[in-house]
Protein backbone atom coordinates (compact mmCIF):
# COMPACT_ATOMS: atom_id res chain seq x y z
CA UNK A 1 0.00 0.00 0.00
CA UNK A 2 1.63 3.36 -1.07
CA UNK A 3 1.32 6.45 0.63
CA UNK A 4 -0.31 9.28 -0.95
CA UNK A 5 2.52 10.87 -0.76
CA UNK A 6 6.32 10.37 -0.54
CA UNK A 7 8.27 11.09 2.59
CA UNK A 8 10.36 13.54 1.09
CA UNK A 9 7.30 14.79 -0.72
CA UNK A 10 5.55 15.57 2.94
CA UNK A 11 8.77 17.09 4.64
CA UNK A 12 9.49 19.94 1.96
CA UNK A 13 5.21 20.22 2.43
CA UNK A 14 5.63 20.40 6.73
CA UNK A 15 8.62 22.23 6.28
CA UNK A 16 7.30 25.11 4.04
CA UNK A 17 4.17 25.04 5.82
CA UNK A 18 6.22 25.40 9.81
CA UNK A 19 8.60 27.72 8.58
CA UNK A 20 5.48 29.98 7.62
CA UNK A 21 3.63 29.96 10.53
CA UNK A 22 7.17 30.45 12.48
CA UNK A 23 7.77 34.49 13.41
CA UNK A 24 11.49 33.58 14.83
CA UNK A 25 10.91 35.07 18.23
CA UNK A 26 13.22 32.45 20.00
CA UNK A 27 11.51 31.60 22.90
CA UNK A 28 11.77 28.05 21.97
CA UNK A 29 15.83 28.51 21.31
CA UNK A 30 15.47 29.92 25.11
CA UNK A 31 13.72 26.84 26.53
CA UNK A 32 15.90 24.53 25.11
CA UNK A 33 18.29 22.88 27.57
CA UNK A 34 20.97 21.74 24.85
CA UNK A 35 22.46 25.34 24.48
CA UNK A 36 23.82 25.59 28.19
CA UNK A 37 25.01 21.55 27.91
CA UNK A 38 26.84 22.77 25.01
CA UNK A 39 28.42 25.44 25.86
CA UNK A 40 27.43 27.01 22.82
CA UNK A 41 28.82 30.79 21.99
CA UNK A 42 26.38 33.16 22.91
CA UNK A 43 23.87 34.54 20.48
CA UNK A 44 20.69 35.98 20.23
CA UNK A 45 17.91 33.85 20.43
CA UNK A 46 15.89 35.08 17.27
CA UNK A 47 18.80 34.65 15.19
CA UNK A 48 19.46 30.88 16.46
CA UNK A 49 15.50 30.54 15.46
CA UNK A 50 15.96 32.31 12.45
CA UNK A 51 18.46 29.55 11.20
CA UNK A 52 16.19 26.41 11.85
CA UNK A 53 13.42 28.30 9.49
CA UNK A 54 16.07 29.08 6.58
CA UNK A 55 17.08 24.55 7.20
CA UNK A 56 13.37 24.72 6.77
CA UNK A 57 13.25 26.62 3.46
CA UNK A 58 16.30 25.42 2.08
CA UNK A 59 18.25 28.68 2.51
CA UNK A 60 21.47 29.31 3.74
CA UNK A 61 21.96 28.37 7.49
CA UNK A 62 24.00 30.39 9.93
CA UNK A 63 26.70 28.82 11.97
CA UNK A 64 24.34 29.13 15.01
CA UNK A 65 21.28 28.01 13.62
CA UNK A 66 23.22 24.74 12.49
CA UNK A 67 24.85 23.79 15.57
CA UNK A 68 21.46 23.93 17.46
CA UNK A 69 19.79 21.84 15.35
CA UNK A 70 22.73 19.89 15.00
CA UNK A 71 22.75 19.52 18.68
CA UNK A 72 18.51 18.77 19.04
CA UNK A 73 18.19 16.08 21.44
CA UNK A 74 14.45 15.79 21.13
CA UNK A 75 13.66 17.06 24.91
CA UNK A 76 10.53 19.16 23.79
CA UNK A 77 10.94 21.85 25.65
CA UNK A 78 10.71 23.92 22.62
CA UNK A 79 6.67 23.01 21.95
CA UNK A 80 5.75 24.32 25.57
CA UNK A 81 7.42 27.27 25.03
CA UNK A 82 6.32 28.68 21.52
CA UNK A 83 4.04 31.59 21.35
CA UNK A 84 2.65 29.98 18.29
CA UNK A 85 1.92 26.32 19.41
CA UNK A 86 3.97 24.86 16.71
CA UNK A 87 5.36 22.01 17.11
CA UNK A 88 9.01 22.95 17.36
CA UNK A 89 10.30 19.70 18.12
CA UNK A 90 9.11 18.31 14.72
CA UNK A 91 10.62 21.29 13.19
CA UNK A 92 13.87 21.15 14.41
CA UNK A 93 13.63 17.38 13.15
CA UNK A 94 12.67 18.79 9.76
CA UNK A 95 15.93 20.63 9.48
CA UNK A 96 17.38 17.99 11.09
CA UNK A 97 16.65 15.50 8.07
CA UNK A 98 17.42 18.40 5.60
CA UNK A 99 20.49 19.25 6.61
CA UNK A 100 21.88 16.00 6.39
CA UNK A 101 20.72 15.63 3.03
CA UNK A 102 17.69 13.80 3.07
CA UNK A 103 16.04 15.66 0.14
CA UNK A 104 19.14 14.76 -1.74
CA UNK A 105 21.27 18.09 -1.25
CA UNK A 106 24.59 17.67 -0.07
CA UNK A 107 25.19 17.28 3.72
CA UNK A 108 25.58 20.73 5.95
CA UNK A 109 25.33 18.01 9.45
CA UNK A 110 27.12 15.48 10.17
CA UNK A 111 25.22 12.10 9.28
CA UNK A 112 26.04 9.50 11.67
CA UNK A 113 26.99 6.28 9.62
CA UNK A 114 26.32 2.90 11.25
CA UNK A 115 26.36 0.66 8.61
CA UNK A 116 26.49 -2.38 10.56
CA UNK A 117 23.31 -1.26 12.72
CA UNK A 118 20.71 -4.03 11.33
CA UNK A 119 23.88 -6.67 11.51
CA UNK A 120 24.39 -6.08 15.05
CA UNK A 121 20.30 -5.88 16.04
CA UNK A 122 20.21 -9.06 14.52
CA UNK A 123 23.38 -10.33 16.13
CA UNK A 124 21.96 -9.02 19.70
CA UNK A 125 19.31 -11.21 18.74
CA UNK A 126 20.34 -14.66 18.63
CA UNK A 127 22.41 -13.79 21.55
CA UNK A 128 19.15 -13.14 23.80
CA UNK A 129 16.82 -14.59 21.79
CA UNK A 130 16.04 -18.40 21.62
CA UNK A 131 15.22 -19.35 18.12
CA UNK A 132 11.59 -19.78 18.55
CA UNK A 133 11.21 -15.90 19.91
CA UNK A 134 13.73 -15.12 16.46
CA UNK A 135 11.33 -17.15 14.74
CA UNK A 136 8.10 -15.37 15.76
CA UNK A 137 9.77 -11.66 16.84
CA UNK A 138 12.04 -10.77 13.88
CA UNK B 1 -4.53 -11.53 18.25
CA UNK B 2 -5.73 -7.90 20.55
CA UNK B 3 -2.37 -6.14 20.06
CA UNK B 4 1.39 -5.97 18.60
CA UNK B 5 4.03 -5.33 20.73
CA UNK B 6 6.38 -2.99 18.53
CA UNK B 7 9.50 -3.54 20.35
CA UNK B 8 11.68 -1.27 17.64
CA UNK B 9 15.21 -2.19 16.60
CA UNK B 10 18.16 -1.49 19.12
CA UNK B 11 15.88 -3.43 22.17
CA UNK B 12 17.42 -6.72 21.27
CA UNK B 13 20.08 -6.25 23.09
CA UNK B 14 17.65 -6.79 26.13
CA UNK B 15 15.56 -10.17 24.72
CA UNK B 16 14.43 -10.51 28.30
CA UNK B 17 13.20 -7.08 28.49
CA UNK B 18 10.91 -7.90 25.53
CA UNK B 19 9.86 -11.46 26.51
CA UNK B 20 8.84 -9.91 30.37
CA UNK B 21 6.70 -7.59 28.84
CA UNK B 22 5.31 -10.26 26.52
CA UNK B 23 4.32 -11.72 29.96
CA UNK B 24 2.91 -8.88 31.44
CA UNK B 25 1.00 -8.35 28.73
CA UNK B 26 -0.24 -11.80 28.96
CA UNK B 27 -0.60 -11.51 32.68
CA UNK B 28 -3.26 -8.96 32.68
CA UNK B 29 -5.47 -10.21 29.83
CA UNK B 30 -3.88 -9.12 26.60
CA UNK B 31 -3.42 -11.60 23.68
CA UNK B 32 0.05 -10.31 22.01
CA UNK B 33 2.43 -10.78 19.35
CA UNK B 34 5.90 -9.00 19.18
CA UNK B 35 7.50 -7.81 16.23
CA UNK B 36 10.55 -5.64 15.59
CA UNK B 37 14.14 -5.43 14.39
CA UNK B 38 15.08 -4.35 11.05
CA UNK B 39 12.56 -5.93 9.04
CA UNK B 40 9.79 -3.87 10.69
CA UNK B 41 11.89 -0.64 11.26
CA UNK B 42 10.30 3.17 11.52
CA UNK B 43 13.01 4.27 9.44
CA UNK B 44 14.92 6.23 11.69
CA UNK B 45 18.18 5.26 11.41
CA UNK B 46 18.11 6.21 7.54
CA UNK B 47 16.81 9.31 8.31
CA UNK B 48 19.73 11.17 6.33
CA UNK B 49 17.72 9.74 3.12
CA UNK B 50 14.07 10.24 2.79
CA UNK B 51 13.79 7.66 0.26
CA UNK B 52 15.43 4.86 2.16
CA UNK B 53 13.62 5.93 5.31
CA UNK B 54 10.43 6.73 4.04
CA UNK B 55 10.60 3.15 2.06
CA UNK B 56 11.32 1.71 5.31
CA UNK B 57 8.46 3.58 7.17
CA UNK B 58 5.91 2.61 4.54
CA UNK B 59 6.46 -1.40 4.60
CA UNK B 60 6.52 -1.43 8.15
CA UNK B 61 3.29 0.39 8.42
CA UNK B 62 1.76 -1.92 5.98
CA UNK B 63 3.35 -5.17 7.34
CA UNK B 64 0.74 -3.87 10.45
CA UNK B 65 -1.98 -3.20 8.31
CA UNK B 66 -1.94 -6.68 7.03
CA UNK B 67 -1.52 -8.77 10.27
CA UNK B 68 -4.69 -7.55 11.21
CA UNK B 69 -4.26 -6.05 14.39
CA UNK B 70 -5.92 -3.23 15.71
CA UNK B 71 -3.44 -1.99 17.90
CA UNK B 72 -0.04 -1.63 17.56
CA UNK B 73 1.80 -1.00 21.27
CA UNK B 74 5.55 0.70 21.24
CA UNK B 75 8.15 0.04 23.34
CA UNK B 76 10.79 3.01 21.79
CA UNK B 77 9.78 6.74 21.80
CA UNK B 78 11.62 7.34 18.30
CA UNK B 79 9.42 4.37 16.92
CA UNK B 80 6.67 6.06 18.19
CA UNK B 81 7.09 9.42 17.04
CA UNK B 82 7.74 8.51 13.74
CA UNK B 83 4.96 6.84 13.65
CA UNK B 84 2.81 9.79 15.06
CA UNK B 85 5.04 12.10 12.81
CA UNK B 86 5.15 10.66 9.23
CA UNK B 87 4.56 7.10 9.35
CA UNK B 88 0.65 7.24 9.98
CA UNK B 89 -0.68 10.30 8.69
CA UNK B 90 -1.79 10.09 4.96
CA UNK B 91 -1.39 6.58 5.52
CA UNK B 92 -4.48 4.20 5.51
CA UNK B 93 -4.39 2.17 8.73
CA UNK B 94 -6.60 -0.18 10.33
CA UNK B 95 -4.76 -0.05 13.68
CA UNK B 96 -3.82 2.50 16.50
CA UNK B 97 -0.57 3.59 17.83
CA UNK B 98 0.14 3.27 21.89
CA UNK B 99 2.83 3.37 24.37
CA UNK B 100 3.19 0.29 26.01
CA UNK B 101 3.45 2.25 29.24
CA UNK B 102 -0.18 2.97 28.37
CA UNK B 103 -1.43 -0.29 27.75
CA UNK B 104 -0.37 -1.60 31.28
CA UNK B 105 -1.24 1.30 32.88
CA UNK B 106 -4.62 0.89 31.74
CA UNK B 107 -4.81 -2.11 33.34
CA UNK B 108 -2.99 -1.74 36.47
CA UNK B 109 -6.00 -3.01 38.67
CA UNK B 110 -5.26 -6.16 36.59
CA UNK B 111 -1.83 -6.13 37.31
CA UNK B 112 -1.72 -5.11 41.06
CA UNK B 113 -2.72 -8.37 42.46
CA UNK B 114 -0.14 -10.16 40.75
CA UNK B 115 3.23 -8.19 42.52
CA UNK B 116 3.30 -9.83 45.83
CA UNK B 117 6.82 -10.25 45.93
CA UNK B 118 8.53 -7.25 47.74
CA UNK B 119 11.21 -5.45 46.47
CA UNK B 120 13.51 -3.72 48.55
CA UNK B 121 14.60 -0.56 47.05
CA UNK B 122 14.86 2.83 46.93
CA UNK B 123 14.19 4.02 43.27
CA UNK B 124 15.17 6.93 41.78
CA UNK B 125 13.19 6.94 38.09
CA UNK B 126 15.74 8.05 35.24
CA UNK B 127 13.32 10.67 33.60
CA UNK B 128 14.39 12.41 30.76
CA UNK B 129 12.46 15.54 29.62
CA UNK B 130 11.35 14.64 26.00
CA UNK B 131 9.07 12.06 24.97
CA UNK B 132 6.65 12.47 27.94
CA UNK B 133 4.87 15.16 26.25
CA UNK B 134 3.66 13.09 23.73
CA UNK B 135 2.92 9.85 26.31
CA UNK B 136 3.44 10.62 29.86
CA UNK B 137 5.87 7.67 30.58
CA UNK B 138 7.22 9.68 34.04
CA UNK B 139 3.88 9.75 35.81
CA UNK B 140 2.62 5.99 34.40
CA UNK B 141 5.41 4.36 35.43
CA UNK B 142 6.00 5.89 38.68
CA UNK B 143 2.22 4.59 39.09
CA UNK B 144 3.24 1.84 37.80
CA UNK B 145 6.29 1.09 40.12
CA UNK B 146 4.01 2.32 43.00
CA UNK B 147 2.39 -1.18 43.10
CA UNK B 148 5.51 -3.31 44.00
CA UNK B 149 5.43 -3.78 47.71
CA UNK B 150 8.57 -2.81 49.68
CA UNK B 151 9.53 -0.22 47.02
CA UNK B 152 10.38 3.35 47.43
CA UNK B 153 10.49 6.14 44.86
CA UNK B 154 12.32 8.69 46.17
CA UNK B 155 11.21 12.28 44.93
CA UNK B 156 13.99 13.94 43.09
CA UNK B 157 13.53 16.87 40.14
CA UNK B 158 16.03 14.96 37.43
CA UNK B 159 15.11 15.22 34.45
CA UNK B 160 17.51 14.43 31.88
CA UNK B 161 17.70 15.96 28.51
CA UNK B 162 16.44 14.58 25.09
CA UNK B 163 13.78 11.87 24.84
CA UNK B 164 16.12 9.29 25.78
CA UNK B 165 20.08 8.20 26.16
CA UNK B 166 21.14 7.98 22.35
CA UNK B 167 20.42 11.42 21.64
CA UNK B 168 22.55 12.54 24.20
CA UNK B 169 25.40 10.23 23.46
CA UNK B 170 25.48 11.92 19.92
CA UNK B 171 26.18 15.12 21.45
CA UNK B 172 29.85 15.01 22.68
CA UNK B 173 30.02 15.43 26.64
CA UNK B 174 26.56 15.53 26.94
CA UNK B 175 25.98 11.75 28.12
CA UNK B 176 28.52 12.25 30.50
CA UNK B 177 27.13 15.17 31.62
CA UNK B 178 23.35 13.59 32.35
CA UNK B 179 25.17 10.58 34.02
CA UNK B 180 26.93 12.52 36.42
CA UNK B 181 23.71 14.27 37.09
CA UNK B 182 22.21 11.55 38.03
CA UNK B 183 24.54 10.11 40.09
CA UNK B 184 24.79 13.15 42.25
CA UNK B 185 20.62 13.17 42.37
CA UNK B 186 21.17 9.40 43.24
CA UNK B 187 23.35 10.55 45.99
CA UNK B 188 21.40 13.33 47.03
CA UNK B 189 17.96 11.15 47.37
CA UNK B 190 19.24 8.40 48.96
CA UNK B 191 18.69 6.10 46.08
CA UNK B 192 19.93 2.62 45.96
CA UNK B 193 18.65 1.65 42.79
CA UNK B 194 18.65 3.48 39.09
CA UNK B 195 15.10 2.58 36.98
CA UNK B 196 15.02 3.15 33.46
CA UNK B 197 12.87 3.40 31.30
CA UNK B 198 14.20 3.05 27.77
CA UNK B 199 16.59 0.24 26.36
CA UNK B 200 18.93 3.21 24.57
CA UNK B 201 19.25 4.61 28.80
CA UNK B 202 19.62 1.54 29.73
CA UNK B 203 22.08 0.32 27.56
CA UNK B 204 24.69 3.59 28.67
CA UNK B 205 23.67 3.47 32.29
CA UNK B 206 24.22 -0.23 33.20
CA UNK B 207 28.12 0.90 33.66
CA UNK B 208 27.24 3.33 36.20
CA UNK B 209 27.10 0.09 38.71
CA UNK B 210 31.20 -0.23 37.85
CA UNK B 211 32.78 0.60 41.55
CA UNK B 212 29.87 1.78 42.71
CA UNK B 213 27.04 0.56 45.37
CA UNK B 214 24.56 0.85 43.29
CA UNK B 215 22.15 -1.59 40.58
CA UNK B 216 20.63 -0.40 37.65
CA UNK B 217 17.32 -2.00 36.26
CA UNK B 218 14.59 -1.76 33.73
CA UNK B 219 10.87 -0.87 34.88
CA UNK B 220 10.15 -3.89 33.29
CA UNK B 221 12.60 -5.75 35.77
CA UNK B 222 11.27 -4.35 38.86
CA UNK B 223 7.08 -5.15 37.81
CA UNK B 224 9.14 -8.83 37.15
CA UNK B 225 10.80 -9.24 40.21
CA UNK B 226 7.50 -8.25 42.48
CA UNK B 227 5.63 -10.88 40.18
CA UNK B 228 7.88 -13.48 41.38
CA UNK B 229 9.46 -14.29 37.80
CA UNK B 230 13.08 -15.49 37.50
CA UNK B 231 15.06 -11.61 36.08
CA UNK B 232 18.14 -11.94 34.14
CA UNK B 233 20.03 -8.68 32.66
CA UNK B 234 22.74 -10.87 30.31
CA UNK B 235 23.56 -7.26 28.47
CA UNK B 236 24.58 -5.47 31.83
CA UNK B 237 26.95 -8.80 32.40
CA UNK B 238 28.60 -8.71 29.40
CA UNK B 239 29.03 -4.53 29.71
CA UNK B 240 30.57 -4.96 32.69
CA UNK B 241 32.39 -7.88 32.62
CA UNK B 242 36.29 -7.42 32.77
CA UNK B 243 36.14 -9.88 29.81
CA UNK B 244 33.27 -9.92 27.95
CA UNK B 245 33.56 -12.54 25.49
CA UNK B 246 34.38 -14.82 28.44
CA UNK B 247 31.11 -13.94 30.27
CA UNK B 248 29.34 -14.11 26.47
CA UNK B 249 30.83 -17.69 26.74
CA UNK B 250 30.70 -20.08 23.93
CA UNK B 251 26.86 -20.75 22.79
CA UNK B 252 26.80 -16.72 22.95
CA UNK B 253 30.10 -16.33 20.86
CA UNK B 254 28.04 -19.69 18.34
CA UNK B 255 24.71 -17.69 18.55
CA UNK B 256 26.65 -13.98 17.06
CA UNK B 257 28.84 -15.89 14.97
CA UNK B 258 32.20 -15.62 15.85
CA UNK B 259 33.42 -12.94 12.90
CA UNK B 260 29.90 -11.12 14.02
CA UNK B 261 30.77 -11.17 17.79
CA UNK B 262 34.10 -9.56 17.14
CA UNK B 263 32.95 -6.65 14.49
CA UNK B 264 29.45 -5.79 16.24
CA UNK B 265 28.74 -6.82 19.06
CA UNK B 266 32.64 -6.78 21.25
CA UNK B 267 33.83 -3.39 20.35
CA UNK B 268 30.53 -2.14 21.83
CA UNK B 269 30.65 -3.87 24.98
CA UNK B 270 34.56 -2.96 25.55
CA UNK B 271 33.54 0.47 24.71
CA UNK B 272 34.55 3.05 27.48
CA UNK B 273 31.65 4.22 29.93
CA UNK B 274 30.44 7.69 29.65
CA UNK B 275 31.82 8.23 33.27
Amino acid sequence: MSRPMSLASSIQAESARLAAACTGCGACVEACPMPDFLGLAPAAPPAVAAGMRAALQGAPVSPEGLAWVGACTRSGQCNAACPEALDVALMLRLAGMRLKGALGEPPRLPVPGDAGWAARVKAFARMTLTEEEQARWL
Amino acid sequence: MALTFWYGCNMTRHGEVIRLAMRLLEAVGIEAEATGGPASCCGSPKEADARISGGMAERTVARFNASGTPQVATWCPSCHMNMQDWMAPGVPRNFETLHLTEVLHARRAALRPLLVQPVPARVLLHRHLGFDGRVPVNRMVAELLALVPGLTLVEHPLAVPGHMCSSLAAVPGALARAQRATLEAMAASGADTLCTLFHSCHRDAVTLERGRDLRVVNWVHLLAMAAGWPVEDGYKTWRNAADPRAAVGEAGLAAAGEAGFERLVEPELRRAPPV
